[in-house]
């Protein structure tokens, strides 16, 4: 393994309090709605400038990856991400603790997020410089097209009507226009609302739709939040490893597309988590019924959001381009300290990269015992807590959480607005998962979208744009066949059927 | 025994009277700042302005003895954190940060919640000039190689920039415009993006700034949007030396609510200029591939916004992004 | 066909509702100075009006999705909750951020509460709440320096 001879440095009583530090600080932060990664890796940045830089490193990469951890509690007890890479925890991991396998759940996710993250920083150490040109091949088109693949995931995630499935979606996308445009000149959609500029951010719209709606329906009935199956208790570890194990292929693969997504700049954790999801659902085994609390669900998104981490690094310190948003501020925080990113860090400042990587895997495992333990006192408190104290401190977070993104009143308006009207129309079959795959992905592919267009009108060549690079055509054949493989799959089914009938 | 007794209760009177008198004249400016300054950036963390305000956070310390405490109010290219400015507390314990072009045009485009004469301006304290960069191993090795290769090709030199209606979109028109040629923009989301794009090789060029070539190994300038070369690349020409009169960039500074008084503005910009003249500070700024400029509280920066917005809202207007 | 037969009809009236809303948006794109603006918005209030057409097609041939929701709970706890959320968002500015949660925290546990009111109960939670608003008041504004809305009034 290259740089073996820092992982010595990297184990100074100083990084070590800092790697255990940064990860239980960032499993807090996360788990709630609204403190994101990002702000908390922010904050951290003044800090940073009275102490060595790989030991600043080490803090901010424990503090991301705890976050990012964090984020499937209140994903699992409560059904909102704590952060946005988190979305995809809350299809399987609510209603698995909704029938009352919540701490399972936690458990789960916990290994899943260390196999993930160790995976992903495993690819930073050795890999770092080859894959990196991952990063640089995806051009404007081929975001394009993984936005529109992952807009197929509607199709698997719209319960009941396709129809009111794709309305939401199309719904999501035009909400994700509003504001002033991302890549061309106009304000769009605010009709004269000041309000509305700042556009809907993502998490905001994260707590609405998806808390708001729990909130609601937990306040109309006096039944408990979450079912516990008595007998069940403690934290099931030798259930969750057995059930890891025997799901180890979903992990790896998710693991695999978590680091591949974080390294693309244009992308993050939270399209790395769908991805991952959309994959362990099409290839379930018979008897696991994705959506409904299958436990591979949240192994697919709790490994492959927390490989984004060391994915992410990697374009950040070879190139000097962030791979996802906390990425950019841990860049921020080196140029000013005067180290330059580049190639040319690895060879010429390793102790510091090296020594940061191993602190960042140290992190990592230290997130298997502390993230259990937290874990366990996250899901006592919520399932032991009486509802009238559940329901205003719920809302009480979701209040300061979505001020907090922008630090703006008006984000609080739009977080409850959107989700009394999630709730509405959800009541008539319009469920709030397409609605916010359309914003998510939205701004990706339309950015995609209008960038391939304008190159590809200057060079003539449009269609030969959109669908003649290689690995553009990979990802439109990989749609179709995602889309198309259930229905030719039951058309197989009912003919084998019918043999054996005859 | 009394005199002195008598001496010290009027001393004493005395010292309260004219410090009475003290505050009345200048009110809390005598000892300013006697606590954390909250400095907000209306854009998100880690973007060039959070960096720029990290830069300047620990020089500020070391002179006035005070925090700088950074916090951020995005939203709409950060005209969100703008229209909210004058509401702040004007006791000049909150300032922010203001980007150019974006104040002189945001407003001119759509109601946007402020206008720029409500922005009271501090100081202009840098300016992050345009650039052409291109890789190292770009066919282009001087700006005439690109000129050339435009006027041969109309519109197939592909430069990829920051956003639209921003300083790198107005430095391609007016370089369109004076070089006589025509090349396509293509806005991305962010310096860092359309840097990717330039290393990626989906564009010919990108229209970014000289702090690219001072954080991205493999970068190099072709020209700069500046009076003289820059110190960091004196290998690197101006547009000027080619004959196309182009000085621009990103300028940034900092302003304070409407009702700060008024001594507390002018003790700001004292301050904010003192940190700009301090060798080491402008030793980080150019290595960083900045450019200090001082345009102070007063004439100098209103004359400086003024001549400054007549060219950008020209420029946005042949490009067809103002009515 | 009768009407009792259409299944879903709230369902196909948000549908209709949807076709509106994307019209709104046609109207919008068309003062767009950047036509590149105008590209996607265009598309997807396509989209969402075809698919909502759609849906209303199927649903005037009976064949609506029957949904299994069935309506229960007190809505008027439901208007509560939401009401006083807002109504404590839009006091922060003028009162100041504690001032408005420690009431929107009360009001919502009296709106939540089944359970009898106890002497136990009456001391307890409202030290509860005030722990919880205060300790997440110190942990925003003073460890991650949110820049929480402070009172204009006064």
């Amino acid at each position: 393994m290259p740089g073996l001879e820092y992982l010595i440095d990297a184990l100074t009583p100083i990084n070590l309090a800092f790697a255990l530090l940064g990860v239980i600080a960032g499993t807090v932060i996360g788990a709630i709605p609204g403190l994101t990664a990002t702000m908390s890796v922010a904050v951290l940045v003044p800090l940073t400038f009275a102490m060595p830089t790989s030991s600043a490193l080490i803090l901010m990469g424990a503090i991301y990856t705890g976050a990012i951890y964090g984020g499937a509690y209140s994903a699992i007890l409560l059904n909102t991400p704590g952060t946005p890479s988190a979305i995809a925890t809350t299809f399987d991991g609510y209603p698995l603790a909704k029938k009352g396998e919540g701490n399972f759940a936690i458990t789960i996710a916990c290994l899943a997020s260390v196999t993930g993250g160790l995976i992903g920083a495993v690819a930073l150490l050795t890999l770092a410089p080859p894959l990196s040109k991952v990063a640089l091949a995806f051009g404007p088109v081929e975001y394009f097209w993984l936005a529109i693949f992952g807009l197929t995931l509607i199709a698997a995630l719209a319960e009941g009507s396709l129809l009111k499935g794709i309305a939401g979606g199309a719904l999501g996308l035009l909400l994700s226009c509003i504001g002033v445009a991302e890549v061309a000149g106009d304000v769009r959609l605010t009709f004269g609302f000041h309000t509305m500029l700042g556009g809907i951010q993502i998490v905001v719209a994260l707590i609405g739709l998806y808390c708001i709606p729990v909130l609601i329906d937990l306040v109309a009935a006096p039944g408990h939040h979450l079912n516990v199956v008595t007998g069940a208790s403690g934290y099931r570890l030798r259930d969750a490893v057995r059930y890891l194990w025997g799901d180890k292929f979903n992990a790896m693969r998710s693991s695999v597309i978590g680091t591949i997504v974080g390294i693309l700049p244009g992308a993050g954790g939270s399209i790395a988590s769908l991805v991952a999801y959309s994959e362990a659902r099409r290839t379930a085994r018979p008897g696991q019924i994705y959506g409904k609390g299958e436990p591979g669900g949240i192994v697919a998104s709790e490994s492959a959001n927390n490989a984004t981490v060391g994915g992410g690094f990697i374009p950040t310190l070879v190139l000097g381009i962030p791979g996802t948003p906390p990425d950019a501020v841990i860049l921020g925080a080196l140029l000013v300290q005067g180290v330059r990113t580049g190639p040319s860090l690895f060879t010429q400042q390793g102790d510091i990269v090296y020594t940061f990587i191993w602190g960042l895997i140290l992190a990592t495992i230290l997130m298997l015992p502390t993230g259990l333990l937290i874990g366990r006192y996250a899901y006592r408190t919520i399932i032991t807590l009486p509802k009238s104290l559940l329901v205003p401190t719920i809302a009480f977070m979701t209040i300061i959480g979505s001020y907090a993104i922008s630090n703006n009143i008006n984000d609080v308006l739009i977080m409850i607005v959107l989700g009394a009207g999630g709730w509405v129309l959800a009541r008539f079959g319009f469920t709030p998962s397409p609605i916010v795959l359309g914003l998510i992905l939205g701004p990706i592919a339309e950015s995609g979208f209008v960038q391939a267009w304008t190159i590809g009108t200057a060079t003539d060549d449009r269609m030969g744009m959109f669908f003649g690079r290689p690995i553009s055509i990979a990802i439109i054949l990989f749609t179709l066949f995602t889309l198309l493989s259930p229905i030719v799959l039951k058309r197989l089914k009912r003919i084998k059927e019918q043999a054996h009938v005859d | 025994m009394t005199t002195t007794r008598r001496t010290l209760l009027l001393s004493g009177a005395a010292v309260a009277f004219a410090a009475s008198i003290g505050l009345a004249a200048q009110p809390a400016s005598a000892e300013y700042p006697e606590k954390p300054i909250s400095y907000i950036i209306p854009f998100g963390p880690g973007g060039e302005s959070d960096i720029t305000a990290r830069l300047q956070q620990p020089f500020f310390k070391e002179k006035f003895g005070q925090d700088l405490v950074i916090s951020y109010k995005p939203g709409a290219g950060g005209a969100v954190g703008w229209a909210e400015l004058n509401n702040l507390k004007g006791d000049g314990y909150t300032i922010m940060g203001v980007n150019l072009p974006h104040i002189v045009l945001q407003p001119q485009q759509k109601d946007v919640g402020y206008q720029t004469d409500d922005v009271t301006m501090v100081y202009w304290f840098h300016y992050t000039p345009d650039a052409i960069v291109v890789t190292d191993d770009s066919p282009f090795k001087t700006l005439k190689d690109l000129i050339d290769f435009a006027k041969a090709n109309p519109a197939k030199m592909i430069f990829s920039g920051s956003g639209k209606g921003t300083a790198p979109h107005l430095a391609q028109i007016r370089f369109d415009k004076l070089a006589g040629v025509k090349t396509t923009y293509v806005p991305f989301k962010g310096t860092g993006a359309s840097v990717a794009a330039l290393m990626g090789k989906q564009v010919t060029a990108a229209m970014a700034f000289t702090t690219v070539a001072a954080n991205y190994e493999k970068t190099r300038l072709l020209a700069v949007a500046m009076d003289k070369r820059h110190p960091r690349f004196p290998d690197v020409p101006t547009f000027k030396e080619a004959g196309i009169d182009i000085v621009s960039g990103a300028y940034r500074g900092i302003a304070v609510p409407k009702s700060t008084p008024e001594p507390i503005r002018q003790k700001l910009a004292k301050m904010i200029g003192e940190i700009n003249a301090d060798p080491a500070f402008v030793k980080k700024m150019e290595d960083g591939g900045f450019a200090p400029v001082d345009y102070a509280y007063g004439p100098a920066a209103t004359k400086f916004l003024s001549d400054f917005g007549k060219v950008v809202t020209e420029s946005a207007k042949e490009a067809g992004m103002l009515k | 066909m009768s009407t009792e037969a259409r299944k879903d009809t709230g369902g196909a009236i948000v549908a209709a509702i949807l076709i509106g809303v994307a019209c709104l948006v046609l109207w919008d794109t068309t003062s767009y100075v950047d036509s590149d603006s105008a590209v996607f918005p265009r598309t997807f209030s396509g989209v969402l009006i075809t698919a909502s057409a759609a849906y209303i097609v199927v649903w005037l041939f009976g064949r609506g999705e029957q949904l299994s929701i069935t309506e229960s709970g007190s809505t008027i706890r439901r208007l509560l909750l939401i009401t006083i959320m807002i109504a404590g968002t839009l006091a922060m500015p003028w009162i100041g951020f504690i001032p408005a949660s420690l009431p929107v925290f009360a009001a919502l546990t009296l709106v939540a509460m089944y359970d009898p009111w106890t002497k136990f109960r009456l001391i307890v939670y409202p030290i509860i709440g005030t722990a919880i608003v205060l300790g997440f008041y110190y942990l925003f504004s003073k460890a991650l320096l949110v820049p929480l809305p402070t009172a204009e009034l006064f």
